[in-house]
This record gives C-alpha cells, structure tokens and sequence, in this order.
C-alpha cells in the first residue's frame, strides 16, 4: 500500500493569497493512499525541508507530492531533501500551484482553491504510480571550445587554460580582439581600448593550453555534455602561418584595392592584407574573391605578393582543412552586430556622407584609424564646427529593436567627449536624447564629467536630418527644457546605432541546439538564476551574444561562464538526469521514425542477426537524450516510453483530472 | 481627484480618455515615452504651435476636456509623419483624430473650413473644389482653358449615403 504524504506550500502570500491553503490540505487529506497532508509557509525553507524528512520516518511514507512553486525552481531542492531521508529522489512530484494557479488567478481566489485541489488530485494519483530511478555518471572530456575571439571569448580561453584545461578557440575573421579591437577609448575610465586589449589578444597566442583557430567557424556539433565531438572548418589564408613574419611587404605591391571591414568601410585594403595593426596572430592573409590570382585560378596573373614575400610564406595552393576535436563542454562567445542605420532612412544615414554611425566615429578617433585619430567630415575631411549626437537609433524602436541597447548612451557621452579633447574649444557639440542612461559604476559620474565640459543636451529627437548643397546637415527638433523647436546645424551628426544579434546566431544557435530568445539573442537558462548557461548542458553563454553588453559586464560574464565550466567538468566526471527515453526491444518494430523525429540525434539503429533475419531496432544514446519525449509520443508500437513520464502515469493523471466526484486510488 | 492642474484648475475625465483608447483600439498610446520625435518634425508646429508630444501626455493623464474643446486639436496637417516615425507606434495622428471626433460629439465648436470640406463633398464629391489657379507666367487658368474634361457631379444617391453616415454618431 503506497503511503502518500501531500505538502501546500503558502510561498509567503504568492500562494496563499489566492489559494485557500488550508482547504487544500484538508482535501488532500482525504485523497486515496495519502497519509498525511500538511501545509506551512515556506516548503523549501529548513524547517519545511525537515518537516517531510521527519514524516518520511515516521509514516513510512515513500511517496511525497509538494504543491509549490514551478519544479525549474525548486525541484531539485526538494529531491535533496526527500533523499537524505532515505527515500528515492525521483518519488517526489512537484505540483505547480504558483505559476500555474496563484499568479494567474490572483483575482478569484475560490476558483483558484479548486483548480488547486484539482491539481493536487492529479499530482497524488501520478504519484503512486513514481518508479525510483538512479542518476548516472559519464566521464568527460577535461577541454572547452570557445566560439568567438572577441573580448568575451579571450576573457573565457584564458580562465579555463590558467585552470588547466584544454581550449580551442575559434574565430571566423583572420585575427582575435573582436568588436573591442575596433574602438578608440573606453568608458567610463577613457582606457585606451587597445592597451588594455592586445596584452590579452598576445597571452591567448603564447598560452600553452590554448589551440587559436582563426578564419575558422563550427560546421558540425555531436554529442553531449562532457562528451562533444566538434568538426571545425578552416579557411585558407593562403599564408604560411609558419613561414610568414607580418612584415606586410606583400601588402603594399598587391594592385586590388578593397573596402576595409575593419575600418567599417571608412578606407582601404589591399587582397592580400593583414587585418589590423594589433591582429594576433600577426599574419598576412589573401581574399580569394578579390586576389587576382585566385580569383581566376590562372598560374600566369598577377603573384606581385609571392615576388615580394621574403619569407616564401604566399602558397596559393592552401586547401580549406576541417579538425575535429572532442571537448567536454562549449563556451559560445560570438557577440553582437551593429544596427544597419541606413534602414532608418530618415536620418539620412548612407544618403549623407556627413550622418556617421558611432562604430564609425570609433574608427576615425582611434590613431591607428583611417584618418590617424583625426575627427573629420566625411564629405571634405576638414574638422567639424559643430557635432550632434543622435541617440537610440534602432533601439526602443518598435520598428526594429524594442530592446535598449545598454551601452549607445555611454559610447556617445565618451565620443563627446573625446571630440572636445580632440577639437578643444573649436566645437560645439550636443546630444539629442530620450533618456541618457547611465547606470553603471562609475557611469554616472562619468555623465557629470560630460556635462563639464560644455556639452550640450538637448531633450528631444529629431524626426529627420537634411542636408544643404555644401554637404552640411541641418535638423530641426524641439527641446522639453526649453519647450522650443531648435534647429541645429551640424558638419557632422553620429548616430548612436544600437546592437543587434549576430547574424551568425541562426546557425550557431541551430549547431549547439541552444534556443533564442524574441529579441534575438541566446537565451539563457534562467534570466536570474542561470544568466551564464544555455538550456543545453554544457553550453555556456559569454558576452553579448546573450544581450547587447557593455565591456565590463562581458568580461564579468565571460569569467563567470569560465568558471561555470570548470565547475561542471574539473571532477572528470558529471552526473546525468535518468529521464530518458527506454526501449522495449520487443515491442520496436525497427521502423527508424524515432531516428528521423530526435531533435537531439539520440537514437541509433542496432541491427540484431538473429537465427532466420535480422532485425533491425532502436537503441537510445543514453547521454544524448534530453527526456524531450518525442520519439515516445511518435513510435507506432508505443515501443519507446519516458522515463516518469510513461504512458501509464500520465494517463492516470489525466484521469483523476477528470474524476472530481470520485477520486481513484493507485495500484 | 488623484491630479489636477494647477495651472487651470482641471481635472481629468477618465470616461473620456477611455473612450478615446478604446477606439485606438489600444494603438499604444499609453506607451509614449515623450522622445518628442513627433514634434520635431511636426509639420503644424511652426506656424499653429500643435504639439503633437503635449497631446499624447495630456491624453494619457486624462486631461481630455480641454483638448475636446480647443482649437489646437484641428491645425494638423494630417501628413502622417508621426505615424510613420513613432518608435513607440503610438501614432499622435490617431489619438488627434479621436479627439475630433470627441469635439464633434460633443458639439464644440468645429472650424469654418471643415464645415466647408463637408458641403463640398456634398455638392461635388470632392474635399478641394477645382478652382482658377495662377500660373508662373500669371495666367489664370481652370480646366476649361486647358481642355480638361468636366469633373463628374456623384449621383444623387451618394447625397443620400453621405447625409445618413453624418447623421450617425459614433
């Protein structure tokens, strides 16, 4: 006879301020097979905790249902809890009585007593029909991948290799430093961004433990946590990278002439090109779909960079290589993208030569920029008068991103400033705004410090930006301050373009079956609890491909999501959920709908050579499988069931759902 | 009263400003965060000072009365900039045009020059009458000289429609 005890928790007054907790337990009380019923303010406190543990030994009970919050919060305490008195942890069911009840239906608190006695009805009857279940161990693989060399992916590589571990890192572009590599200064302390990080960009090369691939990108993720099997597919630069010393002799006789995407477009490179003055590593690497050469595959064009290369290093017969490496867990790391400004069309961005975006105006601050540091009009190169500032351009705008983009206030505060550094008192610069945020430390101050230094705010935004025959703009826009319509003239305007998702997150995100959120960006396990994880075990989540970020809360970020993994791999081994999929060989027909139905490619036919055939049947990849359920629900033989979901108990709960009148005991 | 304005004494009419939203069908108007964008490029604020930004914060306070009856209400151009640029799709020009239909219910008093727009209609089907105009050279000329064709009267039967849907009120 199963002994049931039944647990209501108040949650404070988020339960008990719609439920009727105490009714709740006077009918469970009554339910088949319970034992005792109880309720009290906080379950998953200490007291509570030991409550169950106590009833455990003295009623003998071997099954407990705790009606509480949602199991993604407090499950796992619970199961702690209900296994250090000896009963199996996987005898526990959670019912919902928060999210599912309370919160939804705070207005009607005597509906909400009844769908929780309905609830919990269900909960008890699935309950009898728990199975114990045992946890298992796999070993894993004690190396990490890290997907993207930005700030946030350096950060990472270099906490795992100085904790010991093996790190791939892999980068699509020729050389590391990302998106941080691009800027001038930063902010809030005026940092120059590349002293603070090349020094890290050279420790990541010269590190032991860390393998740097660049020009590389994932192409195939298999396995699971611990255990991952990642194919790697490297570009060829055309480039001895043994050979070539970054003397960038090739660099200046190859005759093609291309638009420079470090420099966002502002000036030019060459085919063959070394990606930035701090690239690490240093390495000249050719465009095939520009070089001469290569472009049509003819021994007899051009080959100038091959002349020139003292160290020999030019071999225009490199082949694309792919590497596989077996790592235990993965950091994904691939930042943000810049909002296409043009797409907002009446800031005349891409219409006007003078309407700059803030990456932009990062490239021409920073001395090793297209114009050596100097702050100029785009349109004749001579130094601005006057500078306007334009904020939330694609950001808290319904028409492209809801989202603010956490850092266009703060980069456009420390462009204006540096602007009144650079020009001194010869401009007059102001910022057109909504809201200037700035909240983190040592933001604000570094607000106060904007405002000393004759910038001037301007409470509005403009609706369009002109421009006159000499290629100066003009907008108009009315000020909340003064409660006047200002028109402003401006030899330069900078728009202060938000951040958007990577448009590599669709196929990152599809590799690692890691999901997204609305906006776009990676979806963390929990937005409070679990910021620095993915859904999928072992898929941790630095820097802004999680959220448009700042550099101080992607560092912190990335050294969280690092120790995040030394936590889960330093013991050599990891524990595994045991709710998975089991099949019945018997019943399996070997039909392979479950192979084509598993999202996470967990099953795989064994083909069995019996006395007079050979029968083909399923066979779960155990640590593959996420319990999603699908394969259960698809087989035609019902061959496959979900560990504590199998049919039986699922449909016994469906059953007592509609059995108010009468409620049926288990076995 | 939970607000009132000290400036006039008034204070806001919560029926109202209800109905007002509800035929927004709740266009979001509630969200405007005030970025002004509206009025920077409001083609009525130069010359008849409306401030597009003023009515969508007075609308959301409940300060609708005095929007109803006041003459501001009927200087937009109806260019639909605000529509287009609103990064909070809160749409002044919908919220404007709900408070004339509020000041038409109400009976306040409507601007020559739509009373105007309607006859017009009426007679002829057309909101602007086809007129003399002058040209660079200041020659007047009208359809006539340049050999247009006459514009159609509408039928009798489009009066008719016409004079029932003014008759019903929203």
């Amino acid at each position: 006879m199963t002994k049931i005890g039944v647990y209501i928790c108040h949650c404070g007054m988020n339960i008990a301020g719609a439920v009727d907790v105490k009714k709740v337990a006077e009918y469970a009380q009554n339910l088949p097979n319970v034992t005792v019923a109880r309720h009290y303010t906080y379950m998953c406190s200490e007291p509570g905790q030991r409550m169950i543990q106590d009833d455990i030994k003295a009623h003998k009970l071997d099954r407990i249902v705790i009606a509480t919050c949602s199991p993604r919060m407090h499950e796992e305490t619970f199961r702690r809890a209900v296994a250090e008195a000896a009963l199996n942890p996987y005898l526990v069911e959670i019912v919902n009585l928060r999210e599912h009840v309370s919160w939804v239906h705070t207005r009607e608190p005597e509906k909400a007593t009844e769908k929780a006695k309905d609830l919990v009805r269900m909960g008890v009857a699935r309950a009898c029909l728990l199975e114990p279940l045992e946890k298992r161990t796999v070993k894993v693989e004690k190396s990490v991948l890290v997907v993207g060399g930005g700030i946030a992916g350096i950060q990472a590589s270099l906490d795992l290799a100085n904790a010991g571990f093996k790190v791939y890192l892999v980068e699509k572009s020729p050389s590391i430093g990302g998106r941080m590599a691009q800027l001038d200064k930063t902010f809030p302390t005026l940092d120059c961004s590349a002293c603070i990080l090349t020094p890290k960009m050279v420790d990541v090369a010269k590190h032991p433990n860390i393998t740097l691939l660049t020009n590389a990108c994932v192409t195939e993720v298999k396995g699971f946590v611990g255990n991952y099997e990642v194919s790697i597919l490297q570009e060829p630069r055309y480039v001895d990278e043994k050979k070539c010393v970054g003397c960038e002799l090739c660099t200046k006789v190859c005759p093609v002439k291309i638009p420079d995407e470090f420099n966002v477009n502002l000036s030019q490179k060459r085919a063959v090109y070394i990606y930035s003055v701090h690239a690490v590593p240093k390495i000249a690497a050719i465009d095939p779909t520009h070089c001469l050469r290569l472009k049509t595959g003819k021994s007899s064009v051009c080959g100038k960079c091959q002349e020139a290369c003292e160290a020999k290093a030019i071999t225009f017969e490199q082949q694309p290589a792919t590497i596989h490496v077996k790592v235990g867990g993965v950091v994904i790391a691939v930042g943000s993208e810049v909002f296409d400004a043009s797409k907002m069309a009446e800031l005349g961005y891409g219409r006007f030569k003078n309407v700059v975006s803030n990456i932009e105006f990062e490239r021409m601050s920073d001395a090793s920029g297209p114009t050596c540091g100097k702050i100029v009009s785009p349109s004749n190169g001579k130094t601005p008068r006057s500078i306007a500032f334009v904020q939330c351009v694609g950001s808290r705008d319904k028409r492209f991103h809801t989202y603010c983009c956490r850092v266009g206030c703060m980069v456009t505060l420390k462009q204006a400033i540096l602007a009144r550094e650079k020009i001194f008192e010869d401009v007059k610069i102001y910022i057109c705004y909504i809201d200037l945020r700035a909240f983190g430390k040592g933001y604000d101050e570094f607000y106060s410090r904007a405002r000393d230094m004759d910038i001037d705010f301007v409470a509005g935004i403009p609706s369009e930006v002109h421009c006159s025959q000499n290629e100066s703009l003009y907008f108009d826009v009315f000020d909340r301050g003064t409660n006047k319509l200002l028109e402003i003239h401006a030899d330069l305007v900078v728009l202060a373009t938000g951040l958007v998702p990577n448009s590599d997150l669709e196929r990152i995100s599809s590799l690692f079956h890691a999901s997204r959120s609305a906006d776009g960006f990676m979806l963390e396990a929990h937005p409070k609890l679990r910021p620095l994880e993915s859904a999928v075990a072992g898929v941790f989540l630095a820097g802004a491909c999680q959220g448009p970020k700042d550099i101080p809360d992607t560092v912190a970020q990335a050294s969280g999501a690092a120790a995040k993994a030394i936590d889960m791999l330093s013991s050599g081994k990891i524990e595994l959920e045991p709710l998975k999929a089991v099949v019945d060989k018997d019943l399996c027909s070997g039909c392979r709908i479950c192979e084509s139905i598993c999202p996470f490619a967990a099953i795989e036919m064994k083909t069995d050579v019996g006395k007079d055939n050979e029968k083909s049947r399923a066979e779960v990849l155990e640590a593959v499988c996420q319990g999603c359920g699908l394969c259960s629900s698809a087989c035609p033989t019902g061959a496959i069931k979900i560990q504590q979901f199998s049919n039986p108990q699922v449909l016994f709960q469906v059953q007592a759902a509609f059995d108010k009148a009468r409620p049926r005991g288990g076995k | 009263m939970s607000i009132v304005d000290l400036m006039s004494m008034a204070t806001p009419n919560f029926g109202s400003r209800e109905k007002i939203l509800a035929k927004l069908l709740r266009r979001d108007v509630v969200n405007c965060f005030q970025c002004i964008k509206c009025t920077s490029g409001c083609t009525a604020l130069k010359l008849l000072e409306l401030k597009p930004h003023e009515i969508m914060k007075l609308v959301n306070l409940g300060f609708v009365d005095e929007l109803a009856s006041s003459e501001i209400i009927w200087t937009c151009a109806t260019c639909l900039k605000c529509v287009q640029r609103c990064p909070q799709k809160a749409s002044p020009y919908h919220v404007i045009m709900a408070l004339r239909n509020l000041a038409v219910e109400r009976e306040a008093k409507v601007p020559e020059g739509y009373l105007k727009a309607v006859s017009q209609i009426l007679e002829t089907g057309l909101a602007e009458a086809c007129r003399k105009i002058v040209t660079r050279k200041m020659e007047t000329v009208d359809r006539e000289c340049l050999g247009l064709p006459e514009v159609n009267k509408p039928k009798e039967s489009f009066q008719a429609v016409f004079m029932k849907a003014m008759e019903e009120k929203p």
